[in-house]
């Protein structure tokens, strides 16, 4: 009985903590600090939320039409740590990778994409050594 | 000690109902995804919610197409946009999503050229629209008026206009009234394109712009696969789509070819610059381009009559 009290106490207490780990998430309030890391020139087009769900969920996906001949800036923002180990990588219709942030173990914060070629795009960002698995992300352009 | 076991489990079991009820309802929208909707009144679409908004999040800003008819030097012509004060004529729900998007577009388009004056009217039809369709608590319009009063403001006004207009789009998906943000992103996706069609009449020879409309084949084939989810329950949204049909025609016609090449990239200042190697090549004719621009009239002139 000892024991069955023991594993009741460990799952409250996980339960708890789970509970106020994603409850802690703000990725719309990320999102809104984060129009502000676009770079001069560049106009805010979208906002993305980034909720791992404490870890629950690896991968969050997003998709827009890019534009050929127009200049993309993809920038992120985490609690604590510029990007908290959130990677962001994009790919085109046919699935072939086009970017990401992530380059011999160094996270960038900010991405600047000159598209050349008009479709739709996949952003995706995943988690790399992430604590918080919360951010946010925008989207600008300049011509 | 059973007592006690229970004074545990209880709180247990409630947490973990209340904190996973809605992971698990997401899952099941996730694995649900063509299953029909069990609570569907009649307007509800046989896909799943999480469907349309990833369709309808790819949508482009018509801002973009703003941004590239200033840059190619056209010169900004009222004329060719939407009656600003023609919002009483617009009695349906179905008229004033779809000319709140026209609008939104037009806003857009005298704000990327600073006419603040003509901004602040259709700001005005925007309010109305907005109003009759119950989102207007979504424009803070004081502020918007007030940076409009100013050209130096313009970043401001283009942020935060941009940033009503996807609030109010999240809203109508979580409301689940998705087909009225189709209709307000159709709205607003036809305005740019009869704009660009208007400009590239005065500037015929135009690559950019041609292949800028050429390239509204790709949104258009979004735009038809979301209103096809509606169309069966809504006998305007079935016209519109037998409309937009003679314009899918045409755009069938034109090739859009993708090349690609592995992208490279560089460190400038801290900031990864990617290096896009790939490209893709339009092809549209004259002939294209005039029906393009007839049948996108013909439509618009039925959305804003």
């Amino acid at each position: 009985m000892k024991k069955l009290l023991v594993v009741c106490g460990l799952a409250l207490c996980f339960a708890v903590v789970s509970n106020v780990t994603f409850a802690q998430c703000n990725a719309d309030a990320l999102s809104e600090q984060c129009i502000g890391k676009l770079p001069g020139g560049f106009t805010f087009l979208k906002s993305f939320k980034i909720d791992g769900q404490g870890g629950a969920k690896n991968k969050v996906e997003y998709s827009y039409v890019f534009s050929k001949d127009t200049q993309y800036s993809i920038n992120i923002c985490a609690d604590g740590e510029p990007t908290d180990g959130i990677v962001v990588s994009m790919y085109d219709a046919n699935r072939n990778k086009v970017m990401t942030n992530y380059i011999n173990g160094n996270f960038y914060p900010g991405i600047q994409y000159p598209c050349k070629a008009t479709g739709i795009y996949y952003i995706t960002f995943t988690f790399e050594g992430s604590a918080n698995h919360c951010g946010g992300s925008v989207l600008g352009f300049k011509r | 000690m059973r007592r006690y076991f229970l004074l545990l489990l209880v709180p247990v079991l409630f947490l973990s109902s209340c904190g996973g009820g809605q992971d698990k309802s997401k899952e099941l929208l996730g694995e649900d995804l063509l299953k029909e909707d069990s609570t569907s009144d009649g307007d509800q679409p046989t896909i799943s919610q999480e469907v349309i908004t990833d369709i309808i999040q790819q949508i482009p800003s018509p801002l973009e197409i703003s941004a590239l008819l200033k840059e190619v030097g056209s010169d900004y012509d009222r004329s060719i946009l939407n009656d600003p004060e023609a919002t009483s004529r617009y009695n349906s729900n179905y008229k004033k999503a779809l000319n709140l998007g026209i609008y939104g577009t037009d806003l857009g388009y005298t704000n990327i050229y600073e006419r603040n004056q003509d901004a602040i009217a259709y700001l005005n039809g925007v309010r109305t629209l907005a109003d009759g369709l119950s989102i207007g608590q979504f424009f803070d319009f004081g502020t918007i008026s007030r940076l409009a009063a100013q050209s130096k403001n313009l970043d401001s006004l283009l942020l935060i206009t941009t940033k009503n207009f996807n609030s109010i789009n999240s809203y109508l998906q979580e409301q689940k009234r998705s087909n009225m943000s189709i209709l307000l992103l159709t709205g607003g996706w036809l305005e740019a394109l009869h704009i660009s069609c208007q400009v590239l009449k005065q500037n015929p020879e135009n690559q950019q712009l041609r292949d800028r409309i050429g390239e509204q084949k790709i949104i258009l084939e979004n735009i038809m696969l979301l209103l096809s989810f509606y169309g069966s329950s809504d006998p305007s949204v079935n016209k519109l789509t037998t409309e937009l049909k003679k314009l899918k025609a045409v755009f069938d016609q034109i090739e859009i070819e993708r090349i690609y090449e592995d992208s490279e990239y560089e460190v400038v200042d801290g900031v990864l610059v990617i290096k896009d190697n790939s490209r893709t090549e339009v092809k549209i004719t004259d002939q294209n381009i005039a029906d393009i621009t007839r049948i996108t009239d013909e439509i618009r002139n039925n959305i804003i009559s």
